[in-house]
């Protein structure tokens, strides 16, 4: 492809609108036309000239824009992980999952989210939750009956006699028993048990 | 998934609806000076210390009957409970006549002297006590009768705490007869 002609055919004068196509032009378009073929086939030519280069990719680009190249979808996978290769800095096969394996990892991240909508929706209940308001009963803040109260015990017994000094034992037993009445009566006011 | 999402927070929505307004819990105010479960276990202690010390002595074992009643003293009371200083100073009595029959005069004393000073307030407790420690210098005149002078003064000290203890038992039986 690379003669004197073609360089003619592209820097040489433009010939008229109705000017019969020359034979040499006529070899030089079907040529290239093959060539397009061949490249849209896949089967591009490993050596080319520079002039047949460029119009190629002119030739190629111009079918693109009209719509109708549609790659074979092993060649837009392939394309598509290359470039994901290169914008990840080239890094191992390991660590770029196909599109058609990532597209089956809809479960972990189906797990994960549910569980971050519980985890959310448990916080949120925790803070909207009011504790259980207390009521202080307003009989409860009236003084108790005298003997519910611990107070002095003087008034059980009265002046000690000497003769009685000693006898403590009798006194505790006197104290304990109305104190536990005391207790007892205040018990059960309130619904225990003595 | 967006619709196990939408799920998730309409279930929670509706658990908060349903427990919006827990049922309010009405609860007694505590009065401080309340006969409670504390002073009732410190009292029936002192009440078995009391008895334990009996048993010894009917038994004829005073030292036990002392180490029995020294107990009480350590006892554990609510703090401000008046009956504590009562129940207290009773047992600083007991043991100031046990220590006296065993003729240990000095910490005899010593018992009723602690007692007199560490009572917050009057009482016929306070009054028994100076009546023992009345008893406890007649029984140190009775001891220094070979020595005059100092018989006398320990006379006197008991004639002094005697009277104190009268005059206490004057005062609080007025506050009583007032009072009622």
């Amino acid at each position: 492809m690379s003669t004197s002609d073609d360089n003619d055919f592209l820097t040489g004068p433009v010939p008229e609108p109705e000017a019969e196509a020359t034979p040499a032009e006529r070899a030089h378009a079907k040529t290239f036309a093959d060539l397009v073929d061949k490249t849209l086939a896949g089967r591009t030519p490993p050596a080319m000239s520079a002039d047949d280069r460029a119009l190629l990719e002119v030739a190629t680009v111009i079918r693109a824009a009209s719509g109708k190249v549609e790659l074979p979808a092993q060649t837009k996978r392939s394309l598509v992980e290359d470039a994901l290769k290169q914008a990840i800095g080239g890094a191992g096969r390991s660590t770029v999952v196909p599109i058609s394996r990532a597209r089956r990892r809809w479960l972990p991240w189906t797990v994960a989210s549910v569980s971050s909508a519980v985890a959310a929706a448990a916080i949120a209940l925790l803070i909207v939750r009011t504790p259980p308001r207390t009521v202080t009963t307003g009989a409860a803040l009236l003084p108790l009956p005298i003997d519910q109260r611990s107070r002095p015990t003087d008034s059980l017994f009265g002046p000690i006699a000497r003769d009685h000094a000693g006898d403590a034992t009798t006194r505790i037993d006197t104290i304990f028993a109305d104190r536990l009445d005391g207790y007892r009566d205040r018990e059960l006011g309130r619904g225990g048990k003595p | 998934m967006k619709y196990i999402i939408l799920a998730v927070l309409l279930i929670t929505a509706c658990s908060c609806n349903s427990s919006s307004e827990p049922p309010p819990t009405t609860k007694t105010a505590e009065p401080a000076d309340a006969i409670d479960q504390n002073l009732m276990i410190a009292l029936s202690k002192a009440k078995n210390f009391h008895h334990k010390a009996k048993v010894y002595m009917s038994d004829g074992n005073t030292a036990a009957a002392i180490a029995s009643v020294r107990e009480i003293l350590s006892l554990q009371f609510p703090p401000n409970a008046p009956e504590a200083d009562d129940v207290r100073n009773d047992a600083r009595a007991l043991l100031a006549k046990l220590l006296l029959g065993q003729g240990n005069l000095d910490e005899a004393m010593t018992v009723v002297t602690e007692g007199i000073a560490q009572s917050q307030r009057k009482s016929f407790f306070v009054a028994n006590l100076y009546t023992v420690k009345g008893e406890i210098h007649e029984a140190r005149a009775a001891q220094l009768a070979d020595d005059k002078a100092k018989a006398t003064a320990e006379k006197h000290a008991a004639i002094e705490a005697y009277d104190a203890s009268n005059a206490i038992d004057t005062e609080l039986q007025k506050q009583l007869m007032e009072s009622k």
